[in-house]
């Protein structure tokens, strides 16, 4: 386990590695200037020229991206152009609103979304199965943001239940009241997502050998179920909770304009607008690390339950 | 915020109503003891509190560089200038932190302080030396927003409270500009000298206050918390014991957002306008304003295709305006006649062609060019209002046999296309649909337009020997009637180039609750929070 586990970290700092620099250069080829949208439009050449040489835009792009992972390694994610922060500070004051409404949405989902997946396997082929079957494909179908605005419109503009913006002021309730249409917008399609992969997954364990077996000494259906069955069934949303990271991170970027909440999302959308490059690499390195924490998570929760996931 | 301040409900379910019975029935009067509780709660009081949408947040608190005007928004209220514009529909000027101000010649300003304006934070009181430091360290460290104090010479101190502002030659756009908006903050000497060592940028981190608020608190992409200033001693009395200022970069989130009762007062969109108008929110007046943004559809005059003036006439008489403004606006813009907006100096009252083209005249133009099954292309943002007017002039001048392909960038890559200094795209660019903003006084708008600005911010690569004469001469022309006559004619000239075709001026129509605010505004619609009063 230990061996599977240090070359998975490694292999996790590669990709963290390839895809930031690839990341690096491919924003820095979009045309766009950081130095005319900061400065506006009445700055010199020359105040301009400056404020690029102080970026590091002035040095060649393999110079510039070894000096970003040299200051990375010292734990220096750069200046923001526009406002003098530290962009280590404005990313990770970000950070956990992403977070929060990340694990908030795939939480609900899967406490939702599995019990109903299950269930529809143990009543297969009954009218609670064919209804859950509709439910889970129309939510699977229905774009989050539209869920975003008509969540809006009935519980915050109609009814007046339910704040419509922001992450509130503070305090856990009014934090949590003003994180409930995010995470309902952002993880109901996982709802339906995730009932259909545990009722396939599901449907295909009770089919096999050792259920039978089970079945054949007398057990209770509900040991069955639940000690032979689920956990065994449930692995793979297990891998598919873990990519469902990367989703979800860019499903917040949309429920952060939209519910006009702070995060990394709506941080990430501003910064590419105005070519603020600092924050967008401060940005790309912790999304980028976030999605291969949660990935490598997932595989590794997968090799303790499965041993057979250990192996190759 | 006293508890006569606070407002309770009548509708019997609203949020607070939603919060007060969750927190009953889920967890009691255990919930209701915990500090945290009665702090979530007390978040829907308001009364005291005046809740606005900016469209952006702040990223810059300095008046000697900041740029954008959603943080002169809140400048204006944690700053004192020496005069400031004054609410209402007419641009007009009273004074602030002036107990009086006089143009003793064309290129000397005499002003008189209030006594008594106080600094916060221990450094006393406003005074003709503090004057001189903030408006001199705009020119001393180069500021990006320089321009703003023209030709600027120094500032002599008298006496503790008097000064006289001298320029190297007469500068008009000084009262319009310069001292009622950004550049005309006053800062504190000592304060920024301890900040910054050499008075330079101080960004983010004010080191004192001279306005009736003070910023309490910033959370980034969440609110600006302005809170009254005990220490004000100034002339306004301010009516909202804190403003909190929401950045919402999307305007249909701030009208849920209004909707919804999280604010109180934003600007909409011209596309809800019309259907505010048929169903207002309870409680709710809507306010329209001419806005100071003018958009056109720009040619490169430099590009192989576009050189021949002809071409380009066919092209403004290809297009025709109310039809865009009808389909990209919903019919709520006005056409523009020229980059001046109404109710300013040098505002034109008609175009050279006519606002609906002429297909027939363009067909001839094109003819007499022989360029006949013209294909250009023309570049726009992504936003679905530039596409609009992209697919529309798409349309027109298919009529005449001219195809057009649009482009469509994003901000970041767009605002960079004309400029020689990132590359050759500027080569390549033809027809480019541009929207500028401006603040009032004409010479903002023209100076964009200049030969020296071509490949910097003059995409169209227009150059006129006269219209930059008229340019310079026009800034310092103090008679108000010739100086109207050269704006206007300057206009002329751009128009007669061929390279433009003006559209609209668009407009700033707001939405407030009646029954918490009256609020202030510029003609234009942009908030003056420090003026704003309790409904």
């Amino acid at each position: 386990m230990w061996i599977y586990f240090t070359r998975r970290l490694f292999l996790a700092l590669a990709i963290v590695a390839v895809a930031v620099t690839l990341l690096y250069v491919m924003i820095h080829a979009v045309p766009g200037d950081p130095a005319s949208i900061m400065l506006g439009p009445r700055a010199t050449p020359e105040l301009k020229a400056e404020l690029r040489a102080k970026m590091g835009l002035d040095e060649p792009l393999p110079i510039q991206i070894l000096g970003f992972f040299g200051d990375l390694l010292r734990g220096d994610l750069g200046t923001d152009v526009f406002t003098g922060r530290e962009v280590g500070q404005i990313v990770f004051e970000k950070v956990p609103f992403t977070v929060t409404l990340i694990a908030t949405s795939i939480g609900w989902a899967a406490l939702i979304g599995i019990p109903l997946g299950c269930y529809s396997a143990i009543r297969r082929n009954t009218i609670v199965d064919k209804v859950t079957g509709v439910l889970s494909v129309s939510t699977i179908a229905i774009p989050s943001f539209v869920m975003a605005i008509y969540a809006l419109l009935i519980f915050a503009v109609w009814l007046k239940v339910l704040p419509a913006i922001g992450a509130g002021a503070g305090g856990l309730l009014d934090t949590l009241t003003h994180l409930i249409l995010p995470a309902f917008a952002v993880g109901v399609s996982w709802v339906g997502y995730l009932a259909r992969v545990v009722r396939a997954s599901m449907l295909e364990v009770l089919g096999e050998n050792h259920v039978r077996m089970a079945r054949a000494f007398g057990l209770p259906e509900k040991r069955i179920v639940f000690r032979y069955a689920l956990p065994i069934a449930v692995l793979p949303t297990i891998t598919l909770m873990g990519v469902g990271v990367a989703y979800l991170l860019s499903g917040a970027v949309f429920a952060e304009v939209v519910f006009a909440r702070p995060g990394i999302g709506a941080l990430i959308v501003d910064a590419v607008d105005s070519r603020n490059y600092p924050v967008v690499m401060g940005c790309v390195v912790v999304t980028t690390t976030l999605f291969v924490a949660a990935t490598t998570l997932a595989d590794l929760i997968n090799a303790l339950l499965d041993p057979r996931a250990r192996e190759g | 915020m006293t508890d006569q301040d606070i407002r309770l409900p009548k509708a019997a379910l609203d949020r607070r109503g939603f919060l007060k019975g969750t927190a009953a029935v889920g967890a009691g009067a255990m919930l209701a003891n915990m500090p945290i509780t009665r702090h979530a709660f007390a978040q829907g009081a308001k009364g005291g509190t005046l809740r606005a949408r900016a469209y952006a947040d702040i990223d810059a608190l300095d008046p000697g560089f900041y740029q954008n005007a959603y943080n002169v928004d809140v400048m204006n209220c944690i700053y004192s200038k020496l005069i400031h514009y004054k609410p209402g529909r007419e641009w007009d000027w009273e004074l602030q932190a002036a107990e009086s101000i006089e143009q003793v010649d064309s290129t000397h300003i005499r002003f008189k302080l209030r006594e008594g304006m106080m600094f916060t934070g221990g450094y006393g009181e406003m005074t003709a030396e503090d004057v001189k430091f903030s408006f001199e360290r705009i020119i001393q460290h180069d500021s990006p927003v320089k321009g703003d104090w023209g030709p600027l010479e120094r500032v002599d101190v008298e006496d503790k409270y008097t000064g006289v502002i001298v320029l190297n030659e007469p500068f008009q756009p000084l009262w319009n500009i310069t001292l009622p908006y950004g550049c005309g903050h006053i800062v504190s000497k000592k304060a920024v000298m301890e900040a910054t060592k050499n008075g330079g940028n101080f960004g983010m981190e004010p080191p004192c206050f001279s306005g009736p608020y003070v910023l309490a608190e910033w959370k980034p992409d969440q609110y600006v918390k302005l809170t009254r200033n005990p220490d004000y001693t100034g002339p306004d009395e301010v009516a909202f014991d804190e403003i909190r200022i929401f950045p919402m970069d999307d305007e249909k989130t701030a009208e849920i957002a209004y909707e919804a009762g999280d604010i109180d007062y934003t600007g909409i969109s011209l596309a809800s306008l019309n259907r505010y108008k048929q169903d207002k929110p309870d409680n709710t007046t809507i306010r329209e304003h001419p806005s100071l943004y003018y958009v056109w559809i720009g040619m490169n005059t430099d590009h192989p295709k576009l050189k021949d003036k002809r071409v380009r006439q066919a092209i403004q008489y290809a297009i025709n305006v109310p039809q865009i403004l009808q389909a990209a606006y919903f019919g709520q813009a006005e056409v523009a006649n020229g980059i001046v907006a109404p109710g300013l100096i040098g505002h034109r009252e008609r175009t050279i062609v006519p606002p609906e083209g002429n297909q027939a005249k363009a067909k001839q133009l094109l003819a007499e060019a022989g360029a006949e099954g013209l294909e250009v292309t023309v570049d726009t943002l992504n936003a679905s209002k530039w596409k609009t007017i992209a697919e529309i002039a798409q349309a027109q001048l298919a009529q005449v046999g001219i195809t057009l392909q649009i482009n469509v960038q994003d901000s970041g890559s767009f605002w960079t296309l004309g400029m020689e200094s990132e590359g050759d795209r500027w080569k390549d660019l033809q027809l480019i649909i541009n929207r500028f903003s401006m603040v009032p006084d004409p010479y903002y708008a023209t100076q964009w337009f200049t030969c020296e600005q071509v490949g910097v911010w003059n995409w169209e690569r227009f150059c006129n020997e006269k219209y930059d004469k008229l340019h310079n001469k026009a800034v310092s022309e103090t008679d108000p009637e010739k100086r109207d006559r050269m704006y206007r004619e300057m206009q002329d000239i751009m128009e007669e180039s061929g390279a433009y075709r003006f559209l609209t001026h668009e407009g700033s129509p707001i939405m407030y609750r009646n029954t918490i605010v009256e609020p202030a505004t510029r003609p234009d619609g942009r908030p003056l929070y420090r003026y704003a009063n309790k409904a």
